[in-house]
């Protein structure tokens, strides 16, 4: 349960973000301001502080002031207010992992169970396409699509990709995890195959579609759900790599992927803007996992005392 | 052409005299065949040791006569030399061409079409061959062999070049290079006078390198060459390695200054974090990259006496395609030009001590610049601060208002900072823009190709030599617009008949009467931008090196850079 | 099982087939990342750009070039890179495996050490304070993106507290085992922790499920019904049944971070092994070497597959069978 509130705690402040940016903060999260002023203790004091000391080298945006209503966890190098950019940064970040994570298990649940099923050329041709996704390098592919969409954009048909679309990322991430999830499935159904139950329902002259549906799927389940809130941590992480790759989430929006790549040019003065959306990723993916658990155990009783990966 | 380079050496000593330099000889500027001038005094005490310096990524092939690149000019300071080079000394006067390989500079006759050159007797190559005429001759074709970035452009003008153009191969730029080897003496002919073929003669393109080198791309494989010191070994993914060149024997030190270290290593695959760390620290010397912006604060707090400043002639700017919407429009681009807070650019890059907001195409301190302000808040030739309203109106007026603007930037941070501070400038003025980061190594061919309908971009242009025509000509005359192609310097695609005619003016003029083709080419600048305003002009850079604190005697050229061989570790 | 593991030998050459081809087509369908412009230089005319392309081979058809890149990698081996023009690419890559592979092995003792202990003490106190402390301790890993850890690791050590408690820390980079064992160590110590971190917390997790399950098995129950200690059937019943998931998930880890995939860490810390040779030659789209590195990462990750999967056909014939 605790696993739900948390998570349901991080959607619900995330959908809040405008509510903050406009009524809390007033600030507009995705405008440069790098000559802008706030109010800090009755002072007003720039958003971008130069250097005083020494040779007077060198810009810095101000630190977390630690209260809700300016800054509360200071500014980026653009002068917005990182605080408010976490909470816009989550509704992406959650959308694409989530959808990314759902889509992979859909995926790889069909093409998992049918290796596994049916077996032979089927099996064989299924399995030599994770090998190749598998093996293919992401960085690569990540990098030629997003100089294809950053310059041309992408066109599927009637389908027009531009760079600043989600549905990209969403259809990378979840393609390459679809082996990672559909080798195991693709191992449980195999040896469900040999069972005597299965065995039997073949014997017995069941349609394949029935047999699926009836025995297979239902023994399945519990590790899809297993997977389920796994891969959306995974892929909440890989979006950060891809973000960084200019896929995906556009500037001046933001992800949280997008919010630890801006913190890591700051990491040396600015910790913050880099910790806090690491942070965000954790707590999520950790509420993710108590939750998947908790999902699992709803299943199958009898494995209260079992672990998940 | 004698003239211009007397003119040089005279204007280059008397500033020299102001500037205060550790070991400097002041000598009277003399006739143009002498080498005398202000060179550096050699402190043997000073001598020995290994010098690290680090770099994240290899600047590509080792070959002189191909690369292209600060990184390795900077390095081929120490090893090559040419027949003429730009002088080793601090200040100002590293703008002043010396001879180097030759005894003096060129007797230059038929009418600056002829250049006579009488080579230096019992100079040697680092592998003990002692460098010839026929090397000379060898070097000029080989520029043809090997693709030279500029053999169509700079070279393009000795007489045969057009033949080794067309079948490099075959090349011998018969009439073009003439070499006695009883006299000594290199006769190279022009199709027509160029006053900067000295330049192009200095810049380490010209190296003399021996008639054995290969007759393509060396890439990583070392050429011998006359310098202090020889590269050894190569591996761009670990290390690139200078020794001694134990061939070497000073024969003039404005040209070829005797180097401290007995060992100079570079260091490629940190991260500049990293770099900066261990300078810090005192385990490496020098941090080739550009120091990132958030260590810029606690370095010149902490370890101010360790960094050093100066100043460049660069400019960062936004070049508008002057064929594509929204910026077809004058008005458009007159918007821009008020709209954008050149103050907020340099913030981005480090604030005001590190970069300088500038209106003008040619650089402050560079030949033919004007100080003025065209597109300014209020008055003045200075610039104040952008008008917001002024650009609002003018985008209403031009009808460009709600269109697409798409803005094309490389995705290392500054610049990809600066490009989203532009993205949100263009949104405030009434366009939709969007921000496309590529990498830095497609970035400078993608926004050249006018196939890529690329409506503005952030662009750099740092000078391969001291000459007003090296900013203007290049990059905003006709014969830099190539159409369809990767390589088409004049990103704006600015293209004005009346104005090319005017720098084929300055150009003629300036071998006779160079402060007069200066005035030119500041009128040509001021013309450009007043008229037609096809850059938005952001700010020239300054240099920051910073040296760790056992590191002596840094000594900076304005035309390439930090000595890297002057550096003290002992 | 030769005609097993002949089958599984020529999937894994079309997988690479595959893989070569793909990567071949993804670089020149790329717009704007034409090499010959980037060879050329900054103010390079037609005429000269043609010439290099000439030179390079880049003006003939696709097909020819991929069987030129094709001859020059695998038979006559001297393929070169576009970008440090000469630096052939074989050399290089056996430079860097040395590199990957000490960071490599020492983070998989570690990850395997840390990793097999913390689920067997989980499994050993299920229901206890301490099972769900490591089973976060391994999702919160798992959670962590390598490279900001590495950043952060060396934000710390290198610089916030350099001058304290970690002025014993080299400075990035990388020492052969054979010139200096102590720094080889030294300088590999924290890139091995933070690669390890990750595959401590997968595996810490993966073995407590397993061991959870199979402490549900029969063979366990007659165990307990023997009277055996529960330490002892832990150890040596159950875990001894539940590290074949776990050697097989290792042999899939190890291929693909041999191949490279330990990509981010090599860069954050400086080591130059295949993973940072692959970055580099990404940053630069510099085609003969990503086209290398790939082949060299696919060949460990289907071989690592291939591995796996046979020695799965030795110990359940079924899986031969399908």
């Amino acid at each position: 349960m605790a696993g739900l509130v948390v998570l349901m705690f991080v959607v619900a402040i995330c959908l809040l973000a405008p509510v903050y940016a406009h009524s809390v903060a007033h600030v507009n999260p995705f405008s440069s301001n790098l000559q802008g002023t706030t109010m800090i203790n009755g002072k007003r004091v720039q958003v971008l502080q130069s250097n005083t000391q020494g040779l007077g080298f060198g810009v810095t945006p101000i630190g977390p002031t630690w209260n809700l209503q300016h800054y509360f966890l200071g500014a980026d190098n653009q002068g917005r207010d990182v605080f408010a950019r976490l909470l816009y940064g989550g509704r992406n970040s959650l959308l694409i992992g989530s959808a990314s994570a759902l889509l992979c298990c859909l995926v790889a649940a069909i093409l998992g169970i049918a290796a596994g099923y049916f077996g032979g050329p089927i099996d064989w041709v299924l399995s030599r396409i994770f090998d190749i996704v598998w093996a293919f390098p992401i960085y690569l592919l990540a990098i030629s699509l997003s100089v294809v969409l950053l310059t041309t954009g992408l066109n599927v048909g009637p389908l027009h990709v531009g760079p600043g679309s989600l549905l990209l990322p969403i259809f990378i991430i979840a393609a390459v995890f679809v082996p990672y999830v559909a080798r195991p499935l693709r191992g449980i159904v195999l040896s469900l195959r040999q069972r005597e139950f299965i065995q039997a329902a073949v014997g017995s002259g069941a349609s394949d579609l029935r047999i699926l549906w009836k025995e297979i799927l239902p023994n399945v389940a519990p590790s899809i759900i297993v997977f389920f809130p796994l891969m959306v941590a995974f892929d909440m992480l890989t979006e950060s790599a891809l973000s960084f790759l200019s896929i995906g989430v556009q500037p001046p929006a933001a992800s949280w992927g997008t919010i630890i790549n801006d913190g890591l040019g700051l990491l040396y003065t600015r910790p913050w803007v880099a910790l806090a959306p690491g942070i965000m990723i954790v707590i999520t993916a950790v509420s993710l996992n108590i939750l998947g658990d908790g999902a699992r155990d709803a299943f199958d009783p009898k494995a209260k005392l079992r672990g998940s990966i | 052409m004698n003239r211009i380079s007397a003119w040089r050496r005279l204007r280059v000593t008397v500033a020299s005299l102001s500037v205060v330099l550790g070991a400097v000889a002041i000598a009277v500027p003399s006739s143009a065949s002498s080498s005398s001038g202000p060179s550096f005094t050699y402190q043997p005490s000073h001598a020995g040791g290994t010098l690290k310096l680090l770099a994240s990524t290899a600047g590509g092939t080792l070959d002189p006569q191909v690369n292209y690149t600060l990184q390795y000019w900077q390095l081929y300071q120490a090893t090559y030399d040419g027949l003429l080079a730009f002088r080793k000394v601090g200040g100002a006067a590293s703008f002043d061409v010396v001879p180097d390989l030759a005894t003096a500079m060129p007797t230059i006759t038929n009418g600056g079409k002829t250049y006579t050159f009488t080579l230096r007797k019992g100079v040697k190559f680092s592998n003990g061959q002692t460098v010839t005429v026929k090397d000379v001759q060898a070097s000029l074709q080989r520029l043809f062999k090997v693709s030279n970035p500029n053999a169509g452009t700079w070279y393009n003008q000795i007489v045969g070049a057009t033949a080794c153009l067309a079948k490099p191969a075959t090349c011998t730029l018969a009439g073009g290079v003439v070499v006695n080897p009883a006299t000594n003496k290199v006769v190279i002919n022009l199709t027509s006078p160029d006053p900067e073929f000295v330049d192009q003669l200095a810049v380490p393109f010209g190296s003399i390198l021996p008639a054995s080198a290969p007759a393509k791309d060396a890439g990583t494989t070392p050429i011998p060459g006359t310098g202090a010191y020889a590269f050894s070994s190569y591996n761009p993914n670990r290390q690139l390695t200078l020794v001694r060149n134990k061939y070497f024997k000073v024969w003039s030190a404005a040209a070829q200054p005797q180097g401290y270290p007995n060992e100079i290593d570079m260091i490629f695959g940190n991260t500049v974090e990293s770099e900066v760390t261990q300078v810090e620290n005192g385990q490496a010397n020098w941090v080739f990259d550009p120091l990132p912006s958030d260590r810029l604060s606690e370095l010149s707090t902490k370890y101010a006496s360790q960094l050093h400043v100066n100043p460049l002639t660069a400019v960062w700017y936004l070049p508008m395609n002057t064929n594509l919407a929204p910026f077809n429009n004058y008005m458009a681009r007159e918007a821009l030009n008020y709209a954008i807070d050149k103050n907020a650019a340099v913030r981005l890059f480090g604030g005001s001590k590190l970069a300088q907001p500038v209106c003008t195409i040619l650089p402050p301190g560079f030949p033919g610049h004007v100080n003025y302000c065209d597109y300014n808040k209020g008055m003045g030739s200075t610039y104040n601060g952008p008008d917001l309203a002024k650009a609002k109106a003018l985008v209403k007026k031009s009808g460009t208002a709600g269109m697409s603007v798409a803005i094309v930037v490389t995705n290392d941070s500054v610049n990809e900072a600066v490009g989203q501070y532009v993205q949100s400038v263009l949104n405030s003025i009434g366009y939709k823009a969007t921000l496309k980061p590529l990498s830095a190594n497609i970035q400078f061919n993608y926004i050249q190709n006018t196939k890529n309908k690329v409506q503005i971009s952030l662009s750099q242009w740092y000078q391969d030599y001291p000459a007003a025509s090296d900013f203007l000509k290049v990059l905003l005359s006709c014969q830099g617009f190539h159409p369809g192609s990767d390589n088409s310097i004049n990103i704006a695609g600015y293209c004005n008949k009346a104005i090319d005619a005017k720098m084929a003016k300055a150009e003629t003029l300036s071998i006779s009467d160079p402060n007069g083709a200066n005035k030119i080419w500041g009128q040509i600048d001021q013309q450009i931008m007043g008229t037609a305003a096809p850059w938005v002009p952001l700010f020239t850079p300054k240099q920051i090196d910073f040296v760790s604190s056992k590191t002596g005697n840094y000594q900076f050229s304005r035309q390439f850079y930090m000595y890297v061989d002057q550096l003290w570790v002992k | 099982m030769a005609v097993f593991i002949l089958r599984r030998l020529v999937s894994a050459i079309l997988v690479m087939f595959s893989i070569s081809i793909l990567v071949f087509l993804i670089f020149f369908a790329t717009p704007g990342v034409d090499p010959a412009a980037r060879i050329a230089g900054r103010s390079a005319t037609p005429q000269v750009l043609a010439q290099v392309k000439h030179e390079f081979g880049l003006d003939r058809p696709l097909p020819i070039r991929y069987g030129l890149m094709m001859d020059h990698l695998f038979i006559k081996q001297d393929l070169a890179s576009y970008v440090n023009v000469g630096d052939k690419v074989i050399p290089q890559i056996e430079a860097a495996a040395p590199v990957t592979l000490s960071l490599v092995l020492g983070a998989a003792v570690i990850w395997l050490v840390v990793g097999v202990a913390g689920g067997v003490i989980a499994a050993a106190n299920r229901g206890k304070f301490i099972d769900p402390l490591i089973m976060f301790l391994g999702i919160a890993a798992i959670s962590v993106p390598a490279y900001w850890l590495g950043q952060v690791v060396n934000l710390i050590t290198q610089s916030k507290l350099h001058s304290s408690i970690f002025s014993w820390v080299p400075p990035s980079g990388y020492v052969a085992l054979s010139s200096n064992p102590g720094e080889w160590a030294l300088h590999l110590l924290f890139p091995w922790l933070t690669l390890a971190a990750l595959y401590a917390g997968i595996y810490a997790r993966v073995l407590r499920a397993e061991l959870v399950n199979a402490l549900n098995e029969d063979y366990v129950r007659t165990a307990r019904a023997k009277g055996l200690s529960e330490r002892r059937i832990l150890l040596r019943h159950a875990l001894r049944c539940s590290l074949i998931s776990i050697v097989s998930l290792f042999g899939l880890d190890f291929g693909s971070l041999i191949g490279g995939a330990a990509l981010l860490t090599e860069v954050v810390f400086g080591l130059p092994g295949v993973g940072q040779l692959t970055y580099t030659a990404l940053q630069n789209l510099d085609l003969p070497v990503i086209m290398g590195t790939v082949m060299y990462g696919a060949f460990f990750v289907v071989l690592a597959n291939a591995v796996v999967d046979v020695a799965y056909g030795f110990l359940d014939p079924r899986v031969r069978l399908a």
